[in-house]
């Protein structure tokens, strides 16, 4: 969790402190349109993996890019 | 960062792009390419797919924010339309009536850039597509998808080949460089429609910064280059002019390959130097004896082979070619040398050197530093220019009398009025002159096509040569004429020919002017730089007296008195043409 919170911070410029799996672009203004592509090639990157294009479309908020982390085989420690 | 390049064209670039698809990723990392080689970037996007409306548009905002640098990047699926997924619903001759038609449309889009805008513009051309409905067949075809695409970029290339303003880049090579299958994510061209992977967006913007660098006048123009595992392997002190690594087989044809490149630059104009610790009298023999030292004494504009530190004697070469450290690009393999190199003179670009030599190749051919927007007869010859003045040099050291060597080399100056063909050169002289230039006052070549419209400035080049050889043209004058006096606008001349008392004719020629025109003063503007120090000292020398003083402009006055003297060792032909 520590390096996908740091990774959410880096991109969408907030505190790290504050995420949760309900933190969402209805709650982050800076997640717009651009910075969510951002968002996938960085995770993309930290974390070694592809995501598909369902993956990408189907992501709400940080819980479901959890979830689709997960999928991908990998492990977040709390 | 930013005090290098003091005195150059200023460090704030306007960049506009355009294009039919997303480009918002680009900004950021041009922006950060930008900061890192020292400019301040003012960018305009335009909106998603409205290329032709900001370039059609007298008034957009593309003409209103008057970039210095536009980029067009257009893809070829969406210029292509359906024609991309069916090509072969049209038959042949429809495909070339078709292509024909794009190339028009691109052609006139460009056409009224021109009119509104005098920046340069950099058009990316199309991504020749590796798959085709045909599959194997598709080469066969007369006209084919695949050759429709090339005649469209050939097309391009030829249409903008002498136009100075306009330049193509070469995306379709960008692309196979990476290998086009790595070049898009699909998933983020069907969602985003982004069409180039953003690993790939920092190499892109590497390629613009070569444009930029070149544009803003920041060109290196000499190679200085270390000995002992830079352009051979081993250490000739030790192993011998036998035992040092060059020749047809690895790691020597690494080391032999890399000269051939250097060689390849030297010809285009790059000067090359050579900083090494050594015995000159080794070094002597490989470049008599060796048979793969390609790069022979007479490629060296200046030879610094002893025992002295680095520092002192890159200052030598420094002082000896009578170019600023911004001019220079050190090359060595010793991360210690370069450390304290780049550490003691910052003004030197010393690129990070791999330690491989399988790797020096391709570290030359990635130098952003060298690239120019465009290569004059001058700087074709530059690299020989400056090694026989080196050849000069000698001569001179031979004869004592300073005016016996001016007599004996036969200078001849030829004066012409600006015309086509020198236009390029005044001004790219006004660019890259800092040191015996009364303004720094740079032109671009739009701006002296309209000086001459204007008709009230006299623009001239000189020409220069001696026995040794031609130095090209090296000197720009611009007169003008006001009332009772001649107001010298700017005095320039390359530091290549100075020392050779050709400020002197040229000052007996701008005295003819003024006699022959009745006037009875020249008025010389002199704006003061930490470079131009030569100018200065210049105009005490020749008797010319501070009169004014209006902000940093200062003018100085000679009354005409006395006939023009022209050097006795000097031959003037003025040109009427």
């Amino acid at each position: 969790m520590q390096r996908l919170r740091s990774v959410l911070s880096k991109v969408l410029r907030i505190s790290p402190k504050g995420i949760t799996d309900e933190t969402s672009p209805k709650t982050v203004e800076t997640w717009d349109s651009f910075q969510a592509i951002t968002l996938v090639s960085e995770l993309e990157m930290t974390f070694n993996v592809h995501f598909s294009m369902d993956d990408v479309l189907s992501v709400q908020n940080v819980g479901d890019i959890r979830a689709c982390l997960k999928k991908h085989g990998v492990i977040l420690e709390e | 960062m930013d005090k290098k390049f003091e005195g150059s064209l200023g460090n704030s670039i306007k960049i506009a792009i355009l294009g039919n698809f997303t480009l918002s990723e680009i900004r950021d990392v041009l922006d950060a390419k930008c900061t890192q080689c020292g400019f301040k970037l003012d960018y305009y996007e335009g909106s998603y797919n409205q290329y032709q409306r900001d370039l059609l548009t007298t008034r957009s905002g593309l003409y209103s924010f008057n970039p210095d640098f536009t980029i067009l990047f257009l893809d070829i699926q969406s210029l292509f339309g359906d024609v991309y997924f069916s090509p072969y619903r049209m038959n042949e001759k429809t495909r070339r009536v078709f292509i024909r038609k794009k190339v028009r449309e691109l052609t006139q889009l460009v056409t009224v850039f021109k009119n509104n805008c005098h920046g340069k513009l950099l058009i990316h051309n199309f991504s020749v597509p590796t798959y085709s409905p045909l599959g194997i067949l598709e080469n066969v075809q007369p006209f084919g998808f695949f050759e429709m695409v090339e005649y469209l970029n050939r097309k391009l290339s030829k249409f903008f080949q002498s136009d100075t303003q306009v330049f193509i880049y070469d995306y379709n090579s960008f692309l196979n460089h990476h290998g086009k299958m790595q070049t898009v994510d699909p998933k983020m061209y069907y969602i985003a429609d982004l069409r180039l992977k953003r690993q790939l967006i920092p190499l892109l913007c590497d390629d613009y910064l070569r444009y930029i660098n070149a544009i803003k006048g920041r060109v290196r123009k000499c190679i200085i280059l270390d000995l002992d595992n830079t352009l051979w392997g081993g250490v000739l002190g030790e192993d011998g002019i036998e035992g040092i690594q060059l020749g047809t087989t690895a790691p020597g044809n690494a080391y032999l390959e890399f000269q051939k490149y250097l060689l390849s630059l030297h010809e285009r104009g790059i000067i090359l130097a050579i900083n090494s610790h050594n015995n000159a009298e080794d070094v002597q023999k490989v470049f008599e004896k060796h048979p793969y030292m390609i790069l022979k004494e007479h490629h060296f504009a200046s030879l610094q082979i002893n025992w002295e530190n680095k520092v002192i004697k890159l200052d030598n070469i420094s002082k000896e070619l009578n170019l600023g450290l911004d001019s220079f690009i050190f090359i060595d393999d010793d991360p210690v040398q370069r450390a304290w190199v780049q550490k003691s003179r910052p003004e030197v670009f010393v690129p990070e050197w791999p330690s491989d030599p399988a790797h020096y190749v391709r570290a030359l051919q990635g130098i952003k530093e060298l690239e120019t927007i465009q290569i004059t007869e001058e700087d074709r010859k530059r690299g020989v220019l400056y090694a026989q003045e080196r050849e000069r040099r000698l001569a001179k050291s031979a004869v004592l009398d300073t005016l016996e060597f001016l007599k004996s080399l036969n200078l001849k100056i030829e004066i012409q009025p600006i015309n086509n063909f020198n236009l390029p050169r005044i001004s790219q002289l006004t660019l890259r002159t800092n040191q015996f230039n009364m303004t720094t006052r740079r032109y671009s070549e739009d701006e002296l096509h309209r000086l001459i419209a204007n008709q009230d400035t006299e623009i001239y080049a000189a020409l220069i040569k001696d026995r040794f050889g031609d130095y090209g043209m090296t000197g720009a004058l611009f007169l003008k004429e006001d009332k009772e006096a001649l107001v010298v606008n700017n005095f320039i001349l390359s530091c290549r020919v100075l020392g050779k008392d050709i400020e002197t004719a040229l000052l007996a020629f701008i005295i003819q002017y003024a006699e022959k025109n009745r006037m009875k003063k020249i008025l010389i503007k002199l704006i003061p730089t930490k470079k131009n120090i030569p100018a200065q000292h210049f105009l005490a020398q020749a008797q010319f007296k501070k009169i004014m003083q209006e902000n940093e402009t200062e003018i100085w006055c000679l009354d005409v008195k006395k006939g023009p003297f022209y050097p006795k060792h000097i031959e003037v032909i003025v040109c009427k043409d």
